[in-house]
């Protein structure tokens, strides 16, 4: 009878334990449900003031701008999306950013279970419960607001589109949340991040209506796999498109993860080096 | 030592606690002048494709912004107690500065000053001196905007702050409530109308921290002077007298962790 290798084993022991550390976020998240709330009141709030604006600036239609090129129903829905994803992705860093300041990190580091892994999976749990109570209210919204919904299965692009690029969203914040290793606050980091989350990950405006070569850079970033795709999906679905995202999704998917990896390493050396 | 002289020891000594890191410092306000730099180059794309937007265009958008991060920095800089008022009466931080002679809430607001905001004050300052094109008359006016809109703002966030004098759950929902306020102020107000515009001039003031003294800029008029300066006056008399109902009722015991 042949044994299994020890390195399947420590990874199912961690996967299960990543599973389990899901599972504890999801229900925190679900416990304090007053604060899902408040989150799909902000979510409205955000929707009312960028819809308001794209709306306005669908209502012109100046000849010779870029708002001939709007979509017949405005921006609503695709700002709905790109907000849906932005406001569903946990504030990781700062999770991050106590521990590795305040030392709460150093324990973890004698227990089985890798810190990370139980951290990013523990968040995750909570930003699915986040997901779900911000798609039902953007349902409820592009309902009531007698908005056409997206054509064809282009709300099924965006579900997988959207959770992945959550996701991505997750582990951009990670990437944040190390940089606490060097810096005493991640502030500028962050501000850094969401402002090219906003530029490249077309949270301002769809990056199909930017430049040339602005376009090739935000689309080629790992901001554009988490919002963008999602977005685009109900502006124009298209299984090509679809498929072209997903598969970029999943190489940015596999970098950050690997980046994520080598940085804490390299944040876990400087600490075991300098305290 | 009066109570202004006392606020101005308080206030300095934050500034300069702010400054004791000074890789911090210099990484925070740098971080937030990028941020900030970027929000314009942002506009500066959409103004690019869309040239206006219910007649605002990029000058119009690049003095608001300039006259809401410089009035945004003050009141952060100088009054920076404001964004953490609400933690700080709920762990109980009120109690010492009740037994002083030197009012309460000028003391709450002078506790703290934000490294960051000096990245706002930076940025905001340059833009109006670089971007909006100000004659004298036009600097007197934004002088008077920011004036308007740091009484506003300030006004609100004690509003906002003194619900944990009545909620323990007040700390996340102040912070939320002056997230969405800001947000709110940082779009053109020509987007605005109905029910929104009746929201940002109510429950979310952006109405009066931003779009009725940027709108003082844009037309000067004595009617458009006296809402500005009405609106702000309302809030701050509104914010002291929430403040110092909500007290009252600290002093019972009656707030939640008190």
């Amino acid at each position: 009878m042949r044994s299994t290798p020890p390195w399947i084993t420590r990874t199912g022991f961690t996967l299960a334990a990543m599973a389990a550390a899901y599972r504890v976020g999801l229900a925190a998240a679900l416990a304090a449900w007053p604060v899902l709330l408040g989150r799909a009141i902000f979510y409205g709030v955000c929707l009312m003031v960028l819809i308001a604006f794209w709306d306005k600036v669908g209502a012109q239609r100046l000849a010779g701008t870029l708002a001939v090129r709007l979509p017949p129903g405005g921006l609503g829905v695709y700002v709905g999306v790109t907000e849906w994803i932005t406001l569903s992705v946990p504030a990781i860093q700062l999770r991050l950013e106590d521990d590795i300041r305040s030392g709460a990190l150093e324990p973890h580091l004698l227990r089985p279970k890798p810190y990370l892994t139980q951290t990013i999976a523990g968040e995750a749990g909570g930003m699915s419960a986040r997901l779900a109570m911000l798609a039902v209210a953007g349902l409820l919204l592009l309902t009531i607001s007698g908005r056409p919904w997206p054509a064809g299965f282009g709300l099924a692009y965006v579900t997988v589109l959207g959770v992945i690029g959550a996701t991505i969203g997750v582990l951009l914040y990670t990437l944040v949340g190390l940089t606490a290793f060097w810096l005493r606050r991640v502030l500028p980091a962050l501000l850094i991040m969401q402002k090219l989350m906003f530029l490249l990950g077309g949270l301002f405006a769809p990056i199909s209506f930017y430049p040339g070569w602005l376009h090739d850079i935000a689309a080629a970033s790992p901001f554009a796999a988490h919002l963008a795709f999602a977005g685009q999906a109900v502006i124009a679905p298209s299984w090509a498109a679809f498929a072209g995202a997903l598969g970029a999704q999943a190489l940015w998917f596999c970098a950050l993860c690997l980046a994520i990896a080598l940085i804490w390493r390299a944040g876990l050396a400087k600490l075991m080096r300098e305290g | 030592m009066n109570v202004l002289t006392t606020y101005a020891a308080q206030s300095l000594a934050a500034v300069r606690t702010s400054f004791a890191d000074r890789t911090n410092f210099a990484l925070q306000v740098a971080g937030m002048a990028v941020n900030n730099g970027f929000w314009l180059v942002l506009w500066f794309l959409f103004f690019a494709g869309f040239r206006q937007v219910g007649g605002w265009r990029l000058g119009d958008v690049a003095r608001m912004l300039g006259i809401i991060y410089t009035l945004f920095g003050l009141s952060t800089v100088f009054f920076g107690g404001y964004r953490d008022m609400a933690g700080a009466i709920l762990r109980g931080e009120v109690d010492p500065l009740l037994t002083q002679p030197k009012p309460v809430l000028l003391r709450l607001l002078a506790r703290e000053s934000v490294p960051s905001a000096w990245g706002d004050l930076g940025t905001g300052v340059a833009i109006l001196i670089f971007g909006a094109r100000l004659d004298l008359g036009g600097a007197g006016l934004v002088i008077a905007a920011i004036a308007i809109g740091m009484t506003a703002w300030i006004s609100t966030s004690v509003i906002f702050a003194s619900l944990a004098f009545w909620f323990a759950g007040a700390r996340s929902l102040s912070r939320d409530l002056m997230d969405f306020t800001l947000m709110v102020s940082t779009y053109p107000a020509s987007i605005y109308s109905g029910w929104a515009k009746i929201v940002a001039f109510t429950v979310l003031p952006a109405g009066f921290v931003a779009m009725a003294p940027v709108g003082l800029v844009r037309n000067p008029s004595w009617p458009a002077a006296a809402f500005a300066i009405a609106g702000a006056a309302g809030y701050g008399a509104l914010a002291l007298m929430v403040f110092h109902l909500g007290l009252r009722r600290y002093r019972r015991g009656a707030t939640p962790g008190s």
